[in-house]
């Protein structure tokens, strides 16, 4: 190994790198383009709350607990209606795919029936709604269960059966703090994979390679200034990720140690399969699609994007034998939710897979041509 | 420099196989320390394959090859430091400029003090320094190329076509710079299909077609051993001429440019096929008569035309 070998290449990628401006867009600001759109997007995931109209047609105080019991679910935020006009136009008229209605004489009744015990003493209420819309049921689903529970209040005992619930994870995590560690992953796994792709077969149709086989430079040299490259990139870019998460997203993430062992793994296996595809696939043009044809199901079956818990069984059976499945889970078991354990076990596994690829990558490298 | 060998490269019975197709077959000659030696033959002829071998970018399939000394198989780590290589169809990294592109190649030798504004000089290169590989012209291209197989000052330097794809001026250019490598008293192991640039330039040409050396000289001593004949080239209008000249007996060749080539042992000879033209009415822009050059060296020995790769046509016979 000669330092000032490794030294000299590094310069010259580094150089290319910046005056090649397609691969710093896809190393620094697609990453960021995907953290941007799926961040806005899934934002509101961990606290849902919906639209709700309401037109009190009673006006009274009575009648205004209803709307502030419902806004104190957490669930709703509560528009009112005036009380003049029509729901059913309104809602044709705003879009708006539901409208409750809480009748004329609601105080009375509801006097009537706790003073005086009176059983036909009931109200109605109404929801004017617009059955096409998809968020509709979930709406009347909790209104059902709010208006349940208030008639259960009423009626003077206290229900026997109650719910709690409890989350597994200590702290409440967001759905974008479970999204970054996923699009790390992929980010520094796509990098690597074209990064080793694309080098070595436009250096090997250049003839660059037979020209550096009649150089002092050694296969050992060559991979790791290949290896250190990629790490600088990946470094790069999980930078540029993290810190528009934090600034955009405010996210709360743990990074320790963890982080830069499961970036180095992430380059460690596809620097080592782009090595074995080069090998195998000859043809610039195919060995683009080889690589592809890796990292598409890599992408989307290994969780980067979503939890598994979301996909049928036999692909989330299918995800553990992706070896970005235990980047992901690895780098979302240190940064979400603490857990050192299955870091420790995910990044062994990924460690002795890693080590493999990149062994049989290495004598996979060849510079003679012919035999 | 090591002067305990009195050969910078030595090849015996030198042999490789693609499959079952035999690109060099038993081949043997030696380089003399200081002298152009240059591979003359057509595409495919296995010029790229033995100089690869000797520049241990290959691997001979039987035969022994020694460069300076050591043997490529077993030495390739001890020989690299001492050649310098411009592999056919050279290129470099696209946006990498000419002195950085030096630079590179210069640390890859682990050379603190490599001359490379001495080496742009030589090569005419210095006012392109900072243009990046991309932007330069075929030409250009090539002579960087040169000064990067130079950057380690070797003892021997293999050049395998390095003018091909170029223009006449770009050639002659790249030339210039041969000639004073030529003039340095530096090994040069080239391989070329322009005769011109063989004749121009070599102490000894060999001369390849399939996989062996037919013929191995000077280019002045190459030419007079086979002089026993002169060249007709005749310019005609249409193909007439060409079914004249062959059904006397003569073994006419189209070259590249549509041009009849006539090998004939005597001046009457030329006589008598400018009569028979006349006779069947086929006329000719223009003629000529000369000693046979290299092109016909190689034209008498192998009954083949040595055509520029690009057009590749292949003489008639
Ligand atoms: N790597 C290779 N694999 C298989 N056949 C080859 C290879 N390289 C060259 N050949 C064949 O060997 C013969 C000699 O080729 P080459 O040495 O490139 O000739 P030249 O350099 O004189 O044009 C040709 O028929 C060519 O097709
Ligand atoms: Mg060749």
């Amino acid at each position: 190994m000669n330092l000032r070998v490794v030294g000299a290449n590094l310069v010259v990628s580094i150089k290319i790198f910046y005056r090649e401006k397609t691969a710093m867009f896809f190393t620094t600001t697609f990453p960021i383009l995907l953290i941007l759109v799926f961040g806005t997007i899934f934002m509101d995931r961990d606290k849902v709350s919906f639209n709700l109209c309401v037109q009190d047609l009673d006006q009274t105080e009575t009648s205004a607990e209803i709307a502030k019991t419902l806004a104190l679910t957490g669930k709703f935020k509560i528009t009112r209606v005036d009380p003049a006009i029509d729901a059913t136009q309104y809602a044709k008229n705003n879009k708006v795919n539901i409208v409750l209605i809480i009748p004329k004489d609601y105080e009375r009744s509801y006097t009537q029936y706790l003073q005086f015990d009176d059983p036909n003493a009931f109200v109605t209420i109404t929801y004017v709604y617009d059955p096409s819309s998809s968020s509709v049921v979930a709406k009347m689903q909790i209104l059902d269960m709010v208006f349940a529970r208030m008639n259960q209040g009423l009626s003077g005992k206290p229900s026997f059966v109650r719910t709690a619930e409890i989350s597994i994870h200590t702290r409440e995590y967001r759905f974008v703090e479970f999204f970054i560690p996923g699009i790390i992953a992929m980010a520094v796994m796509t990098a690597s994979l074209f990064g080793t792709v694309n080098v070595n077969t436009e250096l090997r149709q250049k003839g660059i390679i037979r020209k550096l086989s009649t150089t002092p430079i050694t296969h050992t040299d060559w991979i790791l200034s290949n290896i250190l490259y990629q790490f600088i990139l990946a470094v790069i870019s999980t930078t540029a990720m993290l810190v528009v998460s934090y600034a955009v997203f405010d996210v709360k993430l743990r990074i320790n140690a963890w982080l830069p062992l499961f970036i180095v793994l992430d380059v460690f296996t596809f620097v080592g399969i782009g090595m074995i595809l080069t090998r195998i696939v000859k043809e610039a043009q195919s060995a683009t699609a080889a690589a592809n044809a890796i990292m598409f199901p890599m992408m989307f079956l290994s969780g980067s994007f979503f939890p598994l818990e979301m996909m049928p069984g036999f692909l989330q059976k299918f995800a553990r034998t992706l070896p970005l499945y235990y980047v992901n889970e690895g780098l979302r078991a240190s940064m979400v939710f603490n857990d050192n354990l299955t870091a420790l076990s995910y990044s062994a596994i990924i460690g002795t897979f890693a080590a493999m690829v990149f062994i049989v990558g290495i004598m996979a490298t060849k510079w003679e041509e012919g035999t | 420099m090591t002067t305990e060998v009195e050969h910078a490269i030595e090849v015996e019975n030198l042999k490789k196989l693609y499959g079952n197709l035999v690109a060099v077959d038993d081949i043997s000659f030696n380089v003399r320390q200081g002298e152009v030696f240059a591979f003359l033959g057509p595409n495919g002829a296995g010029k790229t394959t033995t100089v690869e071998i000797v520049d241990t970018i290959r691997r001979p399939t039987s035969g022994k090859v020694r460069v300076l000394g050591m043997d490529v198989r077993k030495e390739k780590r001890d020989i690299v430091p001492r050649i310098g290589v411009l592999p056919q169809g050279f290129s470099s990294f696209d946006r990498i400029t000419v002195r950085e592109t030096m630079q590179y190649y210069s640390r890859l030798f682990c050379l603190r003090n490599a001359d490379i504004d001495g080496l742009m000089d030589l090569v005419n290169l210095k006012d392109k320094a900072k243009e990046q590989y991309m932007k330069l012209s075929g030409g250009l291209k090539q002579r960087l190329g040169i000064a990067i197989a130079l950057v380690n000052n070797p003892e021997v330097v293999f050049l395998d076509e390095p003018t091909t794809g170029l223009d006449p001026r770009a050639r002659r250019e790249v030339w210039e710079v041969l000639l004073g490598l030529k003039k340095e008293g530096k090994t040069v192991f080239l391989t070329t299909h322009y005769m011109e640039e063989a004749e121009l330039l070599a102490d000894t040409v060999a001369i390849i077609s399939r996989g062996k050396i037919i013929a191995m000289d000077s280019p002045a001593q190459l030419i007079e051993s086979n002089a026993d004949n002169l060249v007709l080239t005749l310019h005609p209008v249409d193909e007439k001429a060409f079914e004249v000249v062959w059904k006397m007996g003569f073994e006419p060749v189209l070259n590249n440019h549509k041009n009849i080539n006539v090998r004939v042992e005597r001046t009457d000879d030329i006589r008598k096929i400018l009569n028979a033209l006349k006779d069947a009415g086929a006329s000719l822009l223009s003629m000529d008569v000369r000693k046979p050059n290299l092109e016909q060296v190689f034209l008498k020995l192998t009954g083949e035309a040595l055509n520029d790769g690009a057009s590749g046509e292949k003489g008639v016979e």
